[in-house]
C-alpha cells in the first residue's frame, strides 16, 4: 500500500513536470507580451496620466480618484459610462437572441441523421462567410448602402414607398437594429460551426439508443444534445457576451465615431478609444479598462455558473 | 569668379550652421546628411505636389509614412515619432511632417519643431503674414512654412443666381450678400423658389468660426462658446427650420451632390481647394463622363466675411538629419517661382507667395474653366490680405468638429438643444481632459 | 402499422422542405451581402451616382487593373504581409494553445486550478487594454515595423486556450493517453501523434477563427507598421477612406474591399472542408 502509494506519488511528479513544459511557452508569451501591459494599464489607473497637446502631465497619484469621476453621475443623473455598458448589451442582445436561436436550430439541421440535409458542406460554407469579412469593411458598406443618397434610400423613393429619404443613422431604433443586424449577419455562422463540432463531439451511440427507445426529436434535443452541448455553448456565449461588451469596429464605423443619435450607440469601448485618443488618457482608460474587467468578469462567471447548475441537476 | 567665391563663401556659412545646428543635436554625422528623407502627412495632395515639382538630390530617398486624418490616427502616429525621435535610427527620423491650421499650435509650441531660420529659410518677403504666424511659437520663432494659401470664398452657382437675383455678375452678386442680413434675404429668395441657400447647416460655419472674438478655450482652461459660434447655432436652427439649408454634414455624400447637374443649391463656401476635393460631382471626371457636371456654371465672391479655410504647413522637425534638405524643400514651396507658377497653373493651387499669386492675378488672360473663366486668383488675393491668424487653441480641431456633429442632432429633432450641448461638453472632456467644461 | 409509416414518412418529408427552405433563405441572405460587394466593384464610379440598379456594371476588369496597379495604395504588398502574419499567427495560436490546454487537462499539478482560474479571468480582459502598454512598450524599445512583433503574441490565446480546453473536455478519454503511456510513448509524441489529430476539427475551427481575426486586424497593425512596405490591408483599405475626393473612385473602392477579403475566403474554402471532414468522420471517440 504504502510503496503503491509512493510510486504513484513519483508517477505524477514526472508527470507534472511535463505539464509545466508544455504551458511554459504560452506563459512567457503572455507575460511578456500582454501581462506586463496589462499591469502598466492597472497601475495606471490610480493616477492623473494624460497629454495636454504635447505636454504630458502627470502622473500624479490620485487613489481612486479615476474611478470616482467615472462614476459620478451626470446632471441629469445618469452615469455615462453605464449607459455607454447598456447600449453596448442591448445592441448585443438584439443580435444575440436570433443568433444563438438560429445557429443553434442549424446545427441540430445539419446533424440531424433523420433529415439527413444534402449540400451542407456548401450551406455552411456560406452562412461563416459574413464573418470574414472585416468589420470596418461590412460597416462601411452598410454604411454607403443606407446613406441618405444609398441605393436602398434610392430604391425606396423609386418604389413610391418613401416620399423622401429616410435618414437611417439618426433615430436610435433603426441605429441600432442596424448594427444589430450585422453582428448577427456576421456570426450566426460562426456560432453554428461552434455548435456543430460540440454536437457532432456527442457520443452518437446516445442519439441511437434514444432513438430505438421511441424519443422524439425535441426531447432527443432537451434530455440530451442540449446537456452534452453545455460546455461548448457556454463558451460560445460567454465569448459573444465578451464580444458584445467589447463590441467596437462596427457603431465606430457606423456612426463615425460619435456614437450618434444622442450617444445611444456609443459603447463602452467607444469611450475607452476617445480617452486614448488624442489625449493618452492612461489614467482614465486604465480605470474603465479595470471596471470593464470586473463587469465583465462577474457576468461571464454568472452566466457559466447558471448553466452549468441548471443542467447538471 | 566673385560671383562664384561668394556663393562658395555662403555654402560654407550655411553649412557652418547647418553644422553648429546639428552638433547640439547629433554630434555624429557631421558631414553627409541622412540618406532618407522621412516626411508624414495625413493625404496623398502634398506628396502629389512634391513628386511632380521638386526634384529630390541624388542619392536620398524620400519615404512617405501617410496616416489617415480621420479621428486623431494621424496625430497620434506622429506625436508617437516625434516622442521618440531621440532614440530612433538616422534613417529613421522624422524629418519633416505636414500640419494643419487646427492642431499646428500644438506642435509650433513644443520642443519637436525646429527654428526653420537657423536652417537657413530666413525668405518670407513674398509670404502672407498670416501663414508665417501660424507656424510661429509663442516667441515669434519661425518652425515651418505653408505651401499653400487658404482665403475662402463663396462658391455660387450663376444659372440659380440668374434665377433668383436676376444676375450672376459677382460684382452685383457680391453686394446682394454683403453681409449676413442681406444673405439671409437671399436665402428667404431661393427658398421661394425652391432652392437651398446652402446644402448643409454647417457649409459656412467656418465664415463664423474664423471671425471668432476670442479663443475656444480661455487662459483658465475654461471652454467657452463666443457670440460668432452662438450666431452660427441660431442661423442653422433658423435655416434648418425654414427650409434654407439641409441638415447633412459638410463632407457627407449628399451635400456634395448638390454640386452636380441637378443640384438645387446655390452656394458652397470654401478656398481653391475646395473644388478638387469636395465639389467631386460638380467637376469630377467621372461627373464629366456621365454628362452631370456643373463646369463653368460657378463663380466667386467674397462673401458676407472674409474667412480662411484650412492650409496645410511643413514643419522642421527637432532631431532631423536632414536640415539642408529640409530648408531646400521649404525654400522650393515658398520662393522657388517656377514651383509656385505650377501649382497655380497646373493645380489650381493659391500659392503662398504673394508675387506670383499677384501675377496671376492681374493676368487679364487667366481664368478658371470651372468657374467660367472667372479669375478665381483676383478673389483670393484681394481676400487673402485680411486674413488673421488669431484666437487660436491646440483644441480647436476636436472643438470645431464636435460642436456641428453633436448640434446637428439638435436640428434633426432628436434632442434638445441642452442635450446636444451637454453631449458636445461630454466629448470634449473625454477628448481634452485639461479643459474644463460646464456641468452637463 | 403502415399507417404510421407513411404519417413518419410526410412529416420526414415536410420538416425537410421546411428545413431547406430554412437553410436556403439563410444563405442566401448572407450570400446578397457577397453579390452586391461584387456588384458594386463592377461599377464605374459614375454609375454609382445615378439610381441604384442590380444590373452588372462591365467594368469589373478596369476596377481591378485599377486596384492592382494603384501606385499609392500597393495591395499585393498588403496581402503578402497580411499573408504572413496572419498565417503563422494561426499556426502559433492553435498549436501552443491546443499544447497549454492539453497540459492544463491531462495532468495533476499543484497549479492546475490556478492556471486555469487565472486563463479564465484574463479572457475577460478587453484586448484593447492591453494593446495600449504594448505599443508604449514597442515603441520605448524600437520594435516598430517588425512583422514578428504581430506573430509571436499569438502564443498566448486565452480564449483559444478556452475553446481547447473545452473541446479536451468533452472529446479526450484519459484512458486513451493512459493507454499510450502504457505503450511508452513519451509525452510529446503523444501529444503530436495521438492528441493532435484528435483535436482536428477544433484546430480546424480555431485556425479559421484566428486566421481571420488576424488578416482583418486594425488596431495594433495601424500603430505598429508605418512604412509602406510592411504594412497590412486593414491599414490600406483605412487608408484608402481619407484619399483625396479627386482619386475617390467608389468603384475601386469596393474592388479594394472585395481584394481584402478574398484571400480569407480561399484559405476558408479549403480549411473548410477539413473541418467537416473531422467532424462528419467522427473519429472523436474511439
Amino acid at each position: 500500500m504504502a510503496k503503491g502509494n509512493e510510486k504513484k506519488h513519483r508517477k505524477s511528479v514526472s508527470y507534472a513536470k511535463w505539464a509545466y513544459i508544455f504551458i511554459t511557452p504560452f506563459f512567457i508569451t503572455y507575460i511578456l507580451f500582454t501581462l506586463i501591459p496589462q499591469f502598466l494599464t492597472v497601475y495606471n489607473s490610480f493616477f492623473e496620466n494624460y497629454r495636454n497637446g504635447l505636454e504630458q502631465v502627470g502622473p500624479n497619484f490620485v487613489g481612486l480618484g479615476n474611478y470616482i469621476r467615472l462614476l459620478t453621475p451626470d446632471k441629469s443623473g445618469t452615469i455615462d459610462f453605464l449607459r455607454y455598458l447598456g447600449n453596448s448589451l442591448a445592441m448585443w442582445i438584439a443580435g444575440a437572441v436570433p443568433q444563438f436561436l438560429i445557429a443553434l436550430l442549424l446545427a441540430v439541421l445539419f446533424t440531424s441523421t433523420r433529415l439527413n440535409l444534402k449540400g451542407q458542406g456548401l450551406a455552411k460554407t456560406i452562412i461563416y462567410m459574413p464573418n470574414l469579412i472585416m468589420a470596418s469593411a461590412f460597416s462601411m458598406l452598410v454604411f454607403s448602402l443606407f446613406s441618405n443618397v444609398g441605393p436602398v434610400n434610392k430604391f425606396l423613393i423609386e418604389a413610391g414607398i418613401l416620399k423622401e429619404y429616410y435618414n437611417f443613422f439618426a433615430t436610435k431604433i433603426s441605429v441600432r437594429t442596424i448594427i444589430a443586424a450585422m453582428n448577427f449577419i456576421m456570426w450566426f455562422g460562426n456560432t453554428t460551426i461552434v455548435l456543430m463540432a460540440g454536437i457532432m463531439g456527442i457520443d452518437q451511440s446516445l442519439f441511437e439508443s434514444a432513438n430505438l427507445d421511441g424519443a422524439d426529436s425535441v426531447h432527443v434535443f432537451f434530455d440530451i444534445t442540449l446537456p452534452l452541448l453545455m460546455p461548448i455553448l457556454s463558451y460560445a456565449l460567454i465569448t459573444s457576451m465578451i464580444g458584445g461588451i467589447q463590441m467596437f469596429d462596427v457603431p465606430q464605423v457606423i456612426s463615425n465615431g460619435k456614437g450618434t443619435p444622442n450617444m445611444t450607440s456609443t459603447t463602452a469601448i467607444m469611450m475607452l478609444n476617445n480617452y486614448l485618443g488624442i489625449s493618452k488618457n492612461y489614467g482614465m482608460s486604465g480605470a474603465l479598462s479595470v471596471l470593464l474587467f470586473i463587469i465583465t468578469g462577474i457576468l461571464g462567471m454568472f452566466v457559466y455558473r447558471s448553466l452549468a447548475k441548471q443542467y447538471k441537476d | 569668379m566673385k560671383k562664384l567665391l561668394s556663393i562658395l563663401l555662403v555654402m560654407l556659412m550655411v553649412f557652418t550652421l547647418v553644422g553648429c545646428a546639428k552638433k547640439e543635436e547629433a554630434p555624429a554625422e557631421e558631414e553627409g546628411e541622412g540618406k532618407v528623407f522621412h516626411i508624414y502627412a495625413w493625404n496623398e495632395e502634398f506628396k502629389g505636389f512634391f513628386e511632380k515639382y521638386y526634384t529630390v538630390p541624388e542619392g536620398i530617398e524620400v519615404v512617405w509614412t501617410i496616416v489617415p486624418n480621420e479621428g486623431t490616427q494621424y496625430q497620434d502616429a506622429l506625436d508617437l515619432a516625434l516622442m521618440n525621435q531621440d532614440s530612433a535610427e538616422a534613417d529613421e527620423k522624422v524629418d519633416m511632417f505636414l500640419a494643419e491650421a487646427d492642431y499646428i499650435l500644438k506642435y509650433t509650441n513644443s520642443p519637436y519643431t525646429q527654428d526653420i531660420k537657423a536652417l537657413g529659410v530666413t525668405d518670407f518677403s513674398n509670404t502672407y503674414t498670416y501663414t508665417v504666424e501660424a507656424a510661429s511659437d509663442a516667441d515669434g520663432v519661425v518652425k515651418g512654412v505653408s505651401f499653400q494659401c487658404c482665403p475662402a470664398g463663396m462658391i455660387y452657382r450663376r444659372s440659380i443666381a440668374e434665377d433668383v437675383l436676376g444676375t450672376s455678375d459677382p460684382d452685383e452678386v457680391q453686394a446682394l450678400v454683403s453681409d449676413w442680413t442681406k444673405f439671409d434675404e437671399v436665402a428667404a429668395k431661393c427658398a421661394e423658389k425652391g432652392y437651398y441657400m446652402t446644402s448643409s447647416y454647417a457649409e459656412d460655419y467656418r465664415v463664423f468660426s474664423n471671425n471668432t472674438s476670442s479663443p475656444w478655450v480661455d487662459a483658465n482652461n475654461n471652454l467657452q462658446i463666443d457670440p460668432a459660434i452662438q450666431t452660427w447655432m441660431d442661423q442653422a436652427e433658423a435655416y434648418v427650420n425654414n427650409g434654407y439649408t439641409l441638415t447633412s454634414g459638410v463632407w457627407d455624400a449628399q451635400t456634395t451632390e448638390q454640386a452636380a447637374k441637378d443640384g438645387k443649391t446655390f452656394c458652397f463656401f470654401g478656398p481653391a481647394w475646395y473644388y478638387n476635393f469636395c465639389m467631386g460631382p460638380a467637376f469630377g471626371d467621372d461627373a464629366k463622363a456621365a454628362g452631370t457636371d456643373t463646369i463653368g456654371d460657378w463663380a466667386l465672391v467674397e462673401g458676407p466675411q472674409a474667412f480662411f479655410w484650412g492650409g496645410t504647413w511643413l514643419l522642421a522637425a527637432t532631431g532631423s538629419d536632414n536640415p539642408t534638405m529640409v530648408a531646400d524643400v521649404m525654400n522650393a514651396f515658398i520662393n522657388n517661382e517656377e514651383v509656385c507658377e505650377n501649382l497655380i497653373k497646373n493645380e489650381a493651387q493659391f500659392t503662398n507667395n504673394q508675387k506670383i499669386n499677384n501675377k496671376y492675378a492681374e493676368d487679364p488672360d487667366f481664368g478658371n474653366a470651372y468657374l467660367g473663366g472667372q479669375n478665381d486668383t483676383a478673389v483670393f488675393a484681394k481676400g487673402a490680405k485680411n486674413i488673421k491668424f488669431q484666437n487660436q487653441t491646440i483644441y480647436d480641431q476636436g472643438c470645431n468638429e464636435s460642436i456641428q456633429t453633436y448640434f446637428v442632432e439638435y436640428l434633426q429633432g432628436n434632442v434638445t438643444k441642452e442635450e446636444a450641448l451637454s453631449n458636445f461638453y461630454k466629448a470634449l472632456k473625454e477628448k481634452y481632459p485639461a479643459i474644463n467644461v460646464p456641468e452637463a | 402499422m403502415n399507417n404510421t409509416n407513411k404519417k413518419a414518412r410526410i412529416s420526414l418529408i415536410i420538416s425537410r422542405i421546411l428545413a431547406y427552405g430554412f437553410v436556403i433563405f439563410l444563405c442566401f441572405m448572407c450570400l446578397f451581402c457577397f453579390i452586391l460587394l461584387i456588384l458594386m466593384a463592377s461599377k464605374s464610379n459614375s454609375q454609382m451616382q445615378g439610381a441604384f440598379n442590380f444590373r452588372w456594371g462591365g467594368h469589373f476588369m478596369e476596377n481591378l487593373s485599377n486596384a492592382w496597379n494603384d501606385f499609392s495604395i500597393n495591395i499585393p504588398v498588403g496581402m503578402v504581409n497580411s499573408f504572413i502574419v496572419a498565417m503563422s499567427s494561426s499556426l502559433l495560436t492553435t498549436y501552443f494553445s491546443a499544447l497549454t490546454a492539453y497540459g492544463v487537462h491531462v495532468y495533476n499539478f499543484k497549479l492546475k486550478n490556478f492556471i486555469f482560474t487565472f486563463i479564465m479571468a484574463i479572457m475577460m480582459i478587453p484586448s484593447q487594454v492591453s494593446a495600449v502598454g504594448f505599443i508604449q512598450l514597442a515603441y520605448k524599445f524600437g520594435l516598430t515595423n517588425k512583422l514578428w512583433l504581430l506573430i509571436i503574441p499569438s502564443i498566448a490565446a486565452p480564449v483559444v486556450f478556452f475553446y481547447m480546453k473545452q473541446y479536451l473536455e468533452s472529446v479526450l478519454p484519459l484512458e486513451m493517453v493512459e493507454a499510450a503511456r502504457i505503450d511508452g510513448s513519451n509525452e510529446f509524441r503523444i501529444f503530436n501523434e495521438i492528441v493532435l489529430p484528435i483535436m482536428k476539427p477544433a484546430v480546424a475551427v480555431q485556425m479559421i477563427f484566428s486566421f481571420v481575426s488576424s488578416w482583418n486586424n486594425f488596431f495594433m497593425p495601424a500603430l505598429l507598421l508605418t512604412k509602406e512596405k510592411y504594412k497590412t490591408v486593414p491599414i490600406m483599405i483605412a487608408n484608402l477612406r481619407s484619399a483625396d475626393y479627386s482619386k475617390f473612385d467608389q468603384g475601386k473602392v469596393f474592388m479594394f474591399i472585395l481584394l481584402a477579403i478574398l484571400p480569407v475566403m480561399v484559405v476558408y474554402t479549403i480549411l473548410s472542408k477539413s473541418i467537416i471532414k473531422g467532424v462528419t468522420s467522427g473519429s472523436v471517440k474511439g
